[in-house]
């Protein structure tokens, strides 16, 4: 075991213990998830505390004053964790201190059991087809849809009592609307009765009916509908990058030097959007930048328009997706910053550059309002992009509630006028227009980061944010 | 496949109109999120309203700055374009 491994080990615990953490406090509480974090700072400070007294003692200039020094130092760290450790386990949730505390043992673990796996016979005859791979995945993915409900699922009794208490409720609202969907024009069956089986059905206003709300209205006790409408929106927003996925594999998988089909329709859309996007930030910068921008409003743009399509829902118009893209975002453009700055730069900028007295006097104000200047991006993002589309779904709903009610007069069974058919040619305009907008400001968001002078501000080689 | 060189874009006319359009949601929601983490303190540390005050002073402090800094890079945009 190399020490390079112990510090691939150390960057994924990292990585997971940042996201663990997150989830945990998210989840179970601020406490919880800065135990979790805690808990695996703690025991990689220790890891790395170990590999110094290892290294020191067992390395090739080990015995020489050097090496000592180095030992005496790792025993004397270690120590002072043991003595943190206390404190923390006096002081934090026990459970998650442990589970961060076991954190890096189970990286290391799952790395070797990986590196096993990946050396094997089984695992190069599997990968060597491509066809062979994806069945593997399927039956992965197929054993963890049946898996992860049951694991999901509450104690019987309290489910029982949950699901009927809110499946009935759902079911009397969706009666009616359901007998006129039909005739309204297909897609759009039932405005009122989206939610069947989940608990906050009742509130707010409700869109069209969907597959995953009609078949959690349908199994309203199974757990798999419950898991399948707790997270409709990320499932959707998982369908839809997995149709972009296939549609980029189909159009690259044999590339010709004079396109056509897929491939031609493909390419004019990456290069449209790669002039599109050069245009705002610049040549120098289009080919860091476009992946990730182009991505972004392809992806936004077909998760808008995902919800014209009958019996679908657009994943944007739930605010956790919208905030999650703003998210993303956000961080990216930071972390421009960040490398564009390096991190005292950074911490610099956000306290105003102070170089005086009264520039240092007036560091505590300017560093909220730099904070706040950043968290305002990605939240404008997020909320243009949810109102518009969610603002859009509602139009359409009230319009196919006023087509079915304005022929309500007639006696027994009769079509809805479609009075939706417009605003759905308006939802095509609007779904484009928000997609590129959201794909604008990123954009713009990400040249504010960038230094002036790569725009010709000879004049202005300071960076975007000194001023 | 390799592409044949791009010519150098110029369309600081659209980097221009980017730039405006990010202002409004900015100055909206500048003091909002100023406000609502405020209160939020506020909450934590039962001194409401005092703190959501002040974040929202802070708010439409760093919106208007948000907007001048775009402003200026704006005007510098509209500079350059003149000069060509």
């Amino acid at each position: 075991m190399g020490l390079e491994f112990l510090n691939r080990v150390r960057r994924t615990t990292l990585i997971a213990g940042a996201v663990g953490a997150v989830v945990m406090a998210t989840y179970a509480g601020p406490w919880t998830g800065l135990a979790l974090a805690a808990g695996a700072l703690w025991s990689l400070l220790n890891l790395f505390a170990i590999e110094r007294l290892v290294v020191a003692l067992t390395g090739r200039d080990r015995g020489t004053p050097a090496t000592v020094k180095a030992a005496g130092w790792a025993i004397a760290g270690m120590a002072l964790l043991f003595a943190a450790g206390a404190l923390l386990l006096a002081r934090l949730p026990i459970p998650a201190l442990l589970v961060g505390f076991g954190l890096p043992f189970a990286v290391l673990t799952l790395k070797a059991a990986s590196s096993l796996l990946l050396g094997s016979r089984v695992w190069r005859a599997t990968v060597a087809s491509p066809w062979r791979a994806a069945l593997v995945v399927a039956t992965v993915l197929v054993a963890a849809w049946w898996v992860v409900p049951g694991l999901m699922q509450r104690p019987a009794g309290a489910q029982t009592a949950a699901t009927t208490e809110h499946a009935a409720p759902a079911e009397l609202a969706a009666a009616p609307a359901d007998e006129h969907a039909a005739p309204a024009g297909g897609e759009h069956a039932a405005p009122a009765g989206e939610h069947g089986g989940a608990h906050s059905e009742s509130k707010g206003p409700q869109k069209f009916a969907n597959v995953i709300t009609i078949l959690a209205r349908a199994f309203p006790d199974a757990g798999w509908a419950h898991f399948l409408h707790e997270f409709e929106a990320v499932i959707y927003a998982l369908f839809v990058a997995l149709i972009l996925s296939v549609i980029a594999f189909l159009a690259s998988r044999n590339p010709q030097m004079i396109p056509s089909g897929l491939q031609n329709v493909v390419e004019a859309l990456v290069e449209g959007l790669y002039d599109f996007i050069a245009g705002i930030i610049g040549d120098r910068h289009a080919a860091r930048f476009v992946p990730f921008l182009g991505t972004l409003g392809i992806y936004i743009w077909f998760m808008n328009l995902f919800g014209i399509i009958p019996f679908m829902d657009s994943p944007t118009s739930s605010l956790n997706v919208t905030f999650a893209l703003g998210l993303i975002v956000f961080l990216y453009a930071q972390w421009i910053g960040l490398r564009g700055l390096g991190f005292v730069g950074y911490i610099d900028h956000l306290l105003g550059q102070p170089r005086d007295v009264t520039g240092w006097m007036l560091a505590p104000l300017m560093l909220p309002i730099h904070i706040l200047g950043e968290l305002a991006k990605p939240i404008s993002l997020s909320c243009r992009l949810f109102g518009n589309i969610f603002g859009e779904d509602m139009l359409l709903v009230a319009f196919v509630s006023l087509g079915i009610t304005s022929m309500s007069f007639l006696p027994g069974w009769a079509p809805g006028l479609p009075l939706q058919l417009p605003f759905l040619f308006l939802a095509l305009l609007t779904s484009t227009l928000q997609a590129a907008v959201f794909m604008v400001l990123a954009t713009i968001y990400f040249l504010l980061m960038l230094p002036h002078d790569d725009h010709g501000h000879e004049h202005e080689a300071q960076h975007a944010h000194s001023h | 496949m390799t592409d044949p060189p791009r010519p150098d874009r110029n369309d600081s006319g659209l980097r221009s109109a980017g730039l405006l359009l990010a202002i409004p949601t900015l100055l909206i929601v500048s003091p909002l999120v100023g406000f609502f983490l405020g209160g939020a303190l506020d909450r934590w540390l039962k001194t409401s309203p005092w703190i959501g005050l002040v974040g929202l002073a802070l708010g439409f402090v760093a919106a208007g700055r948000e907007t001048q800094k775009i402003y200026r890079r704006y005007l510098n945009e509209e500079d350059r374009s003149k000069r060509r």
